[in-house]
């Protein structure tokens, strides 16, 4: 096998993942937080596919392929809403979303 | 020719009639005039859930033995069927209280919606591999948070709705990457084969069995991943509510005690902790915010947070008892909570507004019917004898005692005391004269309340029979749930 270890696959994924985590916990715009849900899921995607790889088995690139049919419905619905309230003229800003608490 | 694996259809029977459902409201929208709207989407739905609970009462009479179905991508047993039959009848009350709300737009899409919900649920409780695992969640899940914005014309709905889509994709790809984490250690995706493939506590097969749990502890809604639950309950249309607290808690629950037991038995020391500290979690925060509430569907979303730490302590068990004890909990609990939010939502159709204590005063007494079955719901919640309630967290406690957890049982014991209080509250506000005069603003029509709503009574009723009846049945339902849970290998 040619080119750089499972390892290094594992680490990018990692990274990928904590970037997402973190777009997540800190930005404030919805769009933003959908993009790093997108990076969140895409990471695992990286993960199973370089598995994949490492077994020689085509299992975990099936479910790579899969997760991408659903991150595309997720962020449909995502992107659905944020049109939603943006007609409204709600503010796009997850911190102003305080309609409910208590 | 490509050879294609057998499929038993009678295994996806119950998923495929809710499916069907789903698809022929949809054409319904489309095609059916709009006066007969809902009311053909009402009855088609009815056909639907009842198809499907019929169907997965089939498969739970031929399914003694479990079978791994559609190359072991799913499995085929009496614990998956058990759970769907539970879901499927949710979908049927929830369905029923729903026919009477004063819905205007997206009529056949909300019924198209739930039935897709169900039918991902039904699907996902006997999910056989970690890719069946996640399409199934995310299928019910995108649902969901369809379902909880569908009220566009209310801002706190499209508040709920994006605020679950955001925090649910959180947990879901928390989950996926444990399944990716797990797949690398064993590489194996199907949860028996995971558990034969391992042996070594391996770092990265732990990481990704914690991050699963944590994946599954979102939809259940457990403390410390239950920020969203009071949000979202309080913005979504109360009826979306009602099957969300019900049927999401019995998908993911029974999920999460089939794959803690079958793919990760020889990890039990370390997840049956995890599980407990998530217990005491949800019991502590659940219980203390909901005696501060005000508004009645945030309380019940706390109280549905804390009884997701009765129902984890029954999983931290690990034996047969824990899960036996799990799946008859679900019963009274589903109906008890549905029936609540079902009249939650008849007041509010009343009143037009939210519904707090201080609106609920009176109710008793206006609609007698609806205030004795509220009244028994809040007792079945909290645990009082002569409801389902009561022998649920009896057989809890004595499962997790026969195993060893007496602290948790204590624990379970106090929360069960801490939560009479906002229980009981209820109860009194229910019987208080309302203090105002009757004449704010439109709350009264000339000529008294409003007609009542025939279905939703239907509901109402049928959830308190269930109740009620499952204390009086008690052993039928639990040579079900045993039976049920004998399909795993504890």
């Amino acid at each position: 096998m040619s080119g750089p270890g499972i390892p290094w696959y594992l680490a990018v994924a990692a990274l990928l993942f904590s970037i997402g985590v973190a777009g997540v916990l800190l930005r404030r715009s919805p769009l933003i937080v959908l993009l790093s849900l997108e990076i969140m899921l895409n990471a695992a995607n990286l993960a199973f596919v370089g598995f994949s790889r490492l077994f020689g088995e085509m299992d975990g690139q099936v479910f790579a392929l899969a997760v991408m049919a659903v991150a595309a419905a997720e962020v449909c619905v995502g992107l659905g809403l944020i049109v939603a309230m943006a007609r409204r003229n709600l503010a796009l800003d997850v911190d102003t979303l305080t309609e409910l608490r208590g | 020719m490509i050879e294609t694996p057998h499929v038993d259809w009678l295994a996806l029977a119950p998923t495929l009639a809710l499916l069907a459902t789903s698809g022929i409201t949809l054409l319904g929208a489309v095609l059916v005039p709009r006066a007969g709207e809902r009311a053909f989407a009402v009855v088609v739905s009815l056909g639907g859930y009842l198809a499907s609970a019929v169907l997965a009462a089939v498969v739970y009479d031929r399914s003694a033995d479990a079978s791994a179905v559609v190359v072991e991508s799913m499995t085929r047993d009496r614990l998956g069927a058990l759970a769907a039959i539970l879901i499927a009848l949710t979908g049927l009350v929830v369905t029923l209280v729903a026919a009477g709300d004063g819905r205007r737009s997206h009529v056949g899409e909300f019924y198209a919606l739930l039935a897709a919900a169900t039918a991902g649920m039904v699907l996902f409780v006997s999910a056989g591999n970690l890719m069946t695992m996640f399409l199934a969640l995310e299928w019910f899940s995108i649902s969901l948070y369809v379902l909880c914005a569908l009220d566009t014309h209310r801002r706190e709905s499209l508040e709920a709705g994006l605020k679950y889509l955001i925090v649910g994709s959180f947990g879901s790809g928390i989950l996926l990457f444990g399944c990716a984490l797990v797949y690398g250690a064993t590489g194996e995706l199907g949860f028996q084969a995971i558990q034969e493939a391992t042996g070594a506590d391996d770092p990265l097969f732990v990481t990704g069995m914690a991050m699963i749990l944590a994946g599954l502890a979102f939809k259940v809604s457990a403390a410390p991943f239950h920020m969203w639950t009071p949000d979202v309950y309080e913005g979504a249309p109360t009826t979306v509510t009602a099957y969300m607290s019900a049927a999401t808690k019995v998908a993911a629950l029974v999920l999460m005690l089939r794959i803690l037991v079958t793919a990760f038995p020889e990890q039990a020391e370390i997840w049956s902790v995890a599980v407990a500290v998530l217990a005491v979690c949800s019991l502590a925060i659940g219980n203390l915010a909901a005696i501060a509430q005000r508004d009645v569907k945030r309380l019940l979303a706390y109280s549905s947070v804390s009884h997701a730490g009765f129902l984890l302590i029954a999983i931290a068990a690990n034996n047969p008892d824990g899960g036996k004890a799990l799946l008859y909990y679900l019963i009274p609990y589903s109906a008890a909570s549905v029936g609540a939010f079902a009249v939650v939502a008849a007041r509010e159709r009343e009143q037009g507004r939210a519904v707090t204590l201080d609106s609920l005063a009176g109710l008793g007494w206006e609609r007698p019917f609806l205030g004795v079955c509220m009244w028994w719901f809040m007792l079945s919640l909290a645990g009082f004898p002569l409801t389902g309630g009561f022998l649920g967290k009896l057989f809890v406690f004595s499962a997790a005692y026969e195993a060893g957890w007496w602290w948790l049982v204590v624990i379970g014991v106090l929360a069960t005391a801490l939560s009479l209080a906002y229980y009981l509250n209820v109860v009194r506000a229910l019987y208080m004269r309302s203090g105002q005069a009757p004449a704010t603003g439109a709350v009264v029509a000339t000529g008294g309340s409003p007609p009542r709503d025939r279905l939703l009574d239907t509901a109402v009723g049928a959830a308190l029979v269930v109740t009620v009846g499952s204390f009086f049945f008690v052993q039928p339902l639990v040579d079900l749930a045993s039976d049920a849970v004998a399909a795993l290998p504890f």
